[in-house]
């Protein structure tokens, strides 16, 4: 039982930093951006966390400061491909070199001082038996999911701006005709997930590690847009997806000392072989936006 | 696609010299941006001066023969994956898969030469066969996935991309598949052998003077035959049809999947002929980080050079140019992943004109029309009375 | 009656009374160019409260251009727009919106995955109140009837109720200025009766001001108070309805004297009630003793996501006749024009082309078999905009025009200029980008590319949609040409008035299935119009 419960509580820490960028993700990709740049906006906020952190002494402005540098890669990603309608591809792939080189150069030019978030432990619940530790016994940043997860449902799926966004990611043509900016929609979507993802890039650095590894993302940007694809473009999905990809990790790391011997590949591989028998599997159930991918330019219908 | 086609060439026909000007004047202003915006980050972060390292990258890259011909080498398999990218393109499919193609490419490859007997021609020839069936059957699960179950191309591609890396790394890891063999007992590392000096590409001229591997004759070769099969033949014909209008091309009789899987296929054969050409050619050897983002690189010169397998030529070049001049960095004591931040600054660079001066267009319309509703208005004010 | 071209009064004036009444919207002057085309040239128009006011013209005429532009989502180059008599800068559909005036649009604005009430909210401001959208959505639609699920997908819907729920849309932000752009083609008569009874209401009881865009000049004398006749981007005409008549409007739309009993009068939406092959009796039994060339039996095909497309449809077409296909758009003619383009795949059922079967759903195989088709949307897949004149001609026959695997050009352009000059195609070379050609010289190149390649069968799916007069006679002499030359000419349309004019035998098409086939001379207009709405012969 008690290897269980380490299991699950390494899990969640695996999981947060999909899951806050997960959140943002799924916005995005709900307004119509098939957003390939995660990886790049993770980076700029575990790296800019980091250094904020270094700086400031504190990590929660360093929290500030990732989410500053997620949005800030989000506001070039956005501007080029929603308002100058540059090819998001080249837009996204281009960002994840820009960031890959540029945190890596500045890790090797600057120095920075480790941090590490404070672990908080919630009296009571901290005792259930196997939950209790994974759930209740974290570092600080990791509940800042229980504000992010409500808030990013209710904007989707409660606000005008949500119901614009979905517009926007269904039918373009029809929501510009409706007097939608369209554009304007999509890039304030991808601010937000730019925002989020800044934050899972923080929490990887300064919430669990405490200091920045070059390309210490590895990957987990496009494990996001498999979570999202998973989760079939709704928020419990995406989590339920990223927990799973979470778990996949954990057992990576776990199961050698616990004397099983599975293949890493395997599991490394597992959440991007899962998000394509998803969609092999419950392309019915699981409804794409209709117009995601595809870029809007008014006038041509 | 074609739309963004249209758009370059409509400005540059329809506006005449004073169009032609103002790209040229925006895109140098880009450019400079680009490089200006690179040096303020070396003189910020490092002890280097930026003309240091821009000399150094020329050094690495153009100064003489051994650097041209490196800089070949490197834009060699780039041009290659591009070629393919603009089948894939061309019919209206968005294939970002390439990095995982070239590698699955390269590890059959590997296979390949390390077995074939006697090596020469006939041995380089199949290993660069098999990488393109390698490549060929790694985008060719992503085109069953589409046409069978309609399953995004661009999604399954990327993903495949992911996979293809733990297959890679599976692989190199098998003392029974590709990891080295190990010599009088000596540990190994996940890479495979070194494939023999005979099954290489060979290389024409020498260190220290101009030298570069065959393979960039193989690109050219076929930069020539993409260009006419696209242009002049029947079946790039229909490419086009169904890449402007995949309607229109079904009720001519082609048939989208057949033609569509085709390119797609191909593409993904061209990336795994890169594979092989970087194995043969350079790298000699597979291991985890093998394709070195050539793939994820392709794909940009083949969109940057928006869909002319002809503009693939000069575009890969500069890649090309900016790895080689990359690699010799180190001597500066500037971070090499300073070539990363240069590169991708002046792709976005390379976007922003065209694309800029569309937005103006539009923008200018609206001032246009609002400026006439005001002239008109201000003539019917004074006839109002005030309530 | 008096109406000089160039006169111009103000719709203030037309009004009457005086003091004139300021107009609920004025447009003076609007210009608006698209390149070197001027879609409207220094437009006037006036609409008053209390008022539906046509504007009537033929497509391209300029009216839906005319109306964006008061919508805001077209900017003008020149004039102005004055909302109860005070000038407004419109500069999207929001300001629109504010200042009360909406549009039901021809293409409709709701979106699909949406629900009803999350549509009919859509383009407001301020916060999400689901219960006051379903509210309002019930009791609009119970005030005007136009009842519909607050809580249906969109996708889940018909046309016909789409098209409502446009309606409530516009209707719920309470506008003083209601346009409806071609309304009427997506419902049955009884529909359009409605709609009519719907609007009239809306102007008597609430003052509202409405224009009804149309191009059928029987629904204009039916529904409105006054009308304004466009024609190539300029007003030419005003009217009171009451005042005028059928072939006035026609010759003013049209620029020239129009018979109302051909196939003009007929793309102008006038009726021709009786037919003229009634007495010709004889020819009718020299028809029925051909074969039939396309014979569908109990076609059934569901589309991706699990609608029903075509429910057991059978249909028969003779060599040398023209089978009018009516129906009202969206029960199943779109799913039949695929089917016969190879596109759409049966479940069960055959299609046959002279007693032969041919396999549905495989590319190129009804081209083969000698279907010959004319597609409903030229722009979505009757040609290739972004091609050339000379390549859209050999779309479908490229290895005839090829040497070895290559595309040989010269041949493809001999092919051209000989198609090029028997259909009267103007383009100013092959070498031309099909999207540069007017819309009929594109349909041109299209009617062209099919018949020169001798069809069995020629489908013609709403082939006169978006041309003017002169290319809409041109189809008409080009299908019946064909028909007498033996091709089996399928002709889909949902404007019934063009069936009349042309088919020898009608079928009506409900929820793909076929309500029954008649004569032409066996028509009966309240017969039809039942079999239109669902009902069995």
């Amino acid at each position: 039982m008690n290897d269980l419960t380490t299991i699950l509580s390494s899990a969640m820490r695996l999981t947060a930093p999909l899951a806050f960028a997960g959140a943002g993700e799924q916005v995005a990709e709900r307004s119509g951006t098939l957003n390939i740049s995660i990886e790049a906006m993770m980076l700029a906020g575990a790296f800019f966390g980091l250094l904020g952190t270094s700086i400031f002494g504190n990590v929660a402005v360093g929290f500030v400061v990732g989410a500053a540098a997620g949005l800030a890669v989000a506001v070039i990603h956005a501007n080029f491909s929603h308002r100058l309608n540059a090819n998001t591809f080249v837009v996204g792939l281009t960002l994840n070199v820009l960031l890959l080189g540029l945190t890596s150069f500045l890790d090797e030019t600057i120095d920075m001082t480790p941090h590490q978030a404070g672990v908080i432990r919630i009296p009571v619940l901290r005792s259930i038996p196997v939950i209790g530790e994974p759930l209740f016994v974290n570092r600080w940043p990791m509940y800042l999911l229980v504000v992010v997860l409500p808030l990013s449902y209710w904007l989707v799926q409660r606000t005008r701006w949500g119901l614009e966004v979905r517009a926007s990611g269904e039918d373009p043509q029809a929501a510009d005709v409706t007097g939608i900016d369209v554009n304007k929609r999509r890039r304030q979507s991808l601010y937000y997930c730019g925002l989020l993802a800044g934050l899972g890039g923080a929490y990887l650095a300064i919430a669990e590690v405490g200091t920045f590894n070059q390309n210490m993302t590895a990957g987990r940007g496009f494990l996001v847009n498999s979570a999202v694809i998973f989760g079939g473009w709704t928020l419990k999905g995406t989590m339920g997806g990223c927990f799973l990809f979470g778990a996949a990790d954990a057992l990576r790391l776990a199961l050698p000392a616990l004397g099983y011997t599975i293949t890493p590949q395997l599991l490394i591989m597992a959440p991007y072989l899962l998000a394509i028998l998803a969609m092999l599997f419950f392309a019915s159930r699981n409804r794409k936006p209709a117009a995601l991918a595809v870029a809007f330019e008014r006038g041509i219908t | 696609m074609s739309k963004l086609v249209g758009l370059f060439s409509g400005a540059v026909s329809g506006g005449r010299g004073r169009r032609v000007g103002l790209y040229v004047v925006l895109y140098a202003l880009a450019i400079l941006a680009a490089l200006a915006l690179s040096a303020l980050l070396v003189v910020l972060a490092t002890d280097a001066s930026p003309w240091s390292v821009f000399k150094a990258m020329y050094d690495g890259s153009l100064r003489d023969g051994a650097a041209f011909g490196l800089s070949l080498d490197e834009a060699t398999p780039l041009l290659v994956v591009a070629l393919g990218t603009i089948l894939a393109t061309r019919c209206g499919i968005i294939n970002i898969g390439q990095e995982g193609q070239l590698i699955i490419g390269a590890t059959f490859a590997t296979w390949v030469a390390l077995e074939f007997p006697g090596g020469g021609f006939p041995a380089i020839a199949a290993t660069m066969l098999v990488a393109a069936l390698g490549g060929a059957l790694w985008a060719g699960i992503a085109a069953v996935l589409r046409f069978t179950r309609k399953v995004d191309v661009v999604i399954s591609t990327l993903l495949m991309n992911f996979i293809a890396a733990e297959v890679v790394s599976f692989a190199v890891n098998r003392a029974y598949l590709l990891r080295e063999t190990s010599v009088g007992g000596q540990l190994t590392v996940p890479q495979s052998d070194r494939i023999p000096e005979n099954t290489r590409l060979p290389r024409i001229g020498h260190f220290p003077d101009f030298n570069v591997s065959t393979g960039v004759f193989l690109a050219i070769v076929l930069t020539a035959v993409i260009a006419v099969v696209v242009v002049r033949t029947r079946w790039g014909f229909r490419l086009r049809m169904l890449g402007m209008n995949p309607m229109a091309a079904a009720s001519a009789g082609v048939s989208v999947a057949a033609v569509g899987a085709t390119a797609l296929i191909l593409s993904g054969a061209f990336a795994g002929v890169a594979g092989g050409v970087m194995l043969t050619g350079t790298a000699f050897r597979l291991q985890p980080g093998f394709s070195q983002s050539v793939g994820y690189d392709g794909l940009l010169v083949a969109l940057i050079a928006r869909g002319s397998p002809i503009a693939c030529v000069p575009v890969a070049f500069f890649f090309g140019v900016l790895r080689a001049g990359g690699g010799f960095l180190a001597s500066t004591g500037v971070p090499r992943y300073l070539v990363n931040i240069v590169q991708s600054l002046l792709v976005l660079a390379a976007l922003f004109p065209p694309v800029f001066l569309g937005l103006r267009e539009r923008r200018k319309q609206l001032a246009r029309a609002r400026a006439a509703a005001r002239m008109s208005d201000a003539s019917v004010d004074t006839e109002l009375v005030p309530a | 009656m008096a109406s000089v071209v160039n006169e111009r009064p103000s719709g203030a004036a037309m009004g009457g009374g005086s003091p004139p009444p300021v107009a609920a919207v004025e447009l003076r002057g609007i210009t608006k160019r698209f390149g070197d085309v001027v879609a409207c040239d220094a437009v006037d128009l006036a609409v008053a409260r209390g008022e539906i006011h046509g504007l009537l013209g033929q497509n391209g005429a300029g009216k839906s251009t005319l109306m964006k532009i008061l919508l805001g989502l077209h900017n003008a180059d020149a004039g102005q727009i004055l909302v109860s008599g005070r000038p407004v800068v419109v500069k999207d559909p929001l300001v629109a919106a504010s200042m009360g005036i909406a549009m039901v649009h021809q293409h409709f604005s709701v979106i699909g995955a949406l629900r009803v009430w999350e549509n009919v909210t859509l383009g407001e401001r301020g916060r999400v109140d689901p219960k006051r959208a379903a509210r309002h959505v019930r009791e609009i639609g119970e005030r005007y009837g136009l009842a519909v699920d607050p809580q249906a997908r969109i996708e889940d819907l018909t046309t016909g109720q789409r098209q409502r729920v446009e309606i409530i849309k516009c209707l719920r932000r309470n506008p003083d200025i209601l346009v409806l752009d071609e309304p009427t083609s997506v419902l049955t008569l009884a529909e359009s009766q409605d709609l009519f009874g719907v609007l009239r209401r809306v102007v008597q009881e609430e003052s509202r001001a409405v224009v009804l865009i149309s191009h059928k000049l029987d629904e204009v004398l039916h529904a409105t108070d006054k009308v304004t006749i466009m024609r190539d981007g300029a007003v030419v005409a005003r009217h009171r309805t009451a005042d005028t008549d059928a072939s006035e409007l026609a010759r003013e739309m049209v620029g020239r004297e129009v018979s109302l009993r051909s196939t003009a009068g007929a793309a102008l939406g006038v009726v021709v009630d009786d037919a003229a092959a009634e007495a010709d009796a004889a020819a009718r039994a020299v028809r029925s003793a051909r074969e039939v060339v396309l014979a569908i039996d109990d076609a059934h095909a569901k589309s991706s996501d699990g609608r029903r497309l075509l429910d057991g449809l059978t249909l028969d077409v003779r060599r040398g006749e023209i089978l009018g296909l009516a129906g009202v758009e969206g029960n199943g003619q779109a799913a039949l024009g695929l089917l016969l383009s190879s596109v759409l795949p049966l479940d069960r059922g055959t299609v046959s082309v002279s007693g032969e079967v041919v396999r549905t759903g495989k590319p190129g195989a009804m081209l083969r078999a000698g279907v010959g088709v004319i597609p409903e949307d030229r722009h979505e897949c009757g040609c290739v905009l972004d091609m050339t004149v000379a390549e859209n001609l050999v779309l479908a026959d490229i290895d005839t025009v090829s040497s070895g695997v290559f595309v040989n050009t010269r041949l493809m352009r001999e092919r051209a200029a000989e198609l090029i000059e028997r259909f009267s195609i103007k383009t100013p070379s092959p070498d031309t980008l099909m999207r540069q050609l007017s819309g009929g010289n594109q349909q041109r190149v299209v009617i062209a590319r099919e018949l020169s390649r001798g069809p069995k069968v020629l489908v013609a799916a709403q082939p006169t949609h978006g041309l003017d007069v002169g290319a809409i006679e041109f189809v008409a002499e080009q299908l019946r040409a064909a028909a007498d030359a033996g091709v089996a000419v399928l002709l889909i349309s949902t404007e019934l008035e063009e069936i009349l004019a042309l088919a020898d035998r009608v079928a009506v098409i409900n929820s793909g299935r076929i309500m029954g086939v008649l004569d032409r001379a066996d028509v009966e207009l309240e017969r039809l119009g039942l079999m239109l709405g669902g009902r069995a012969a």
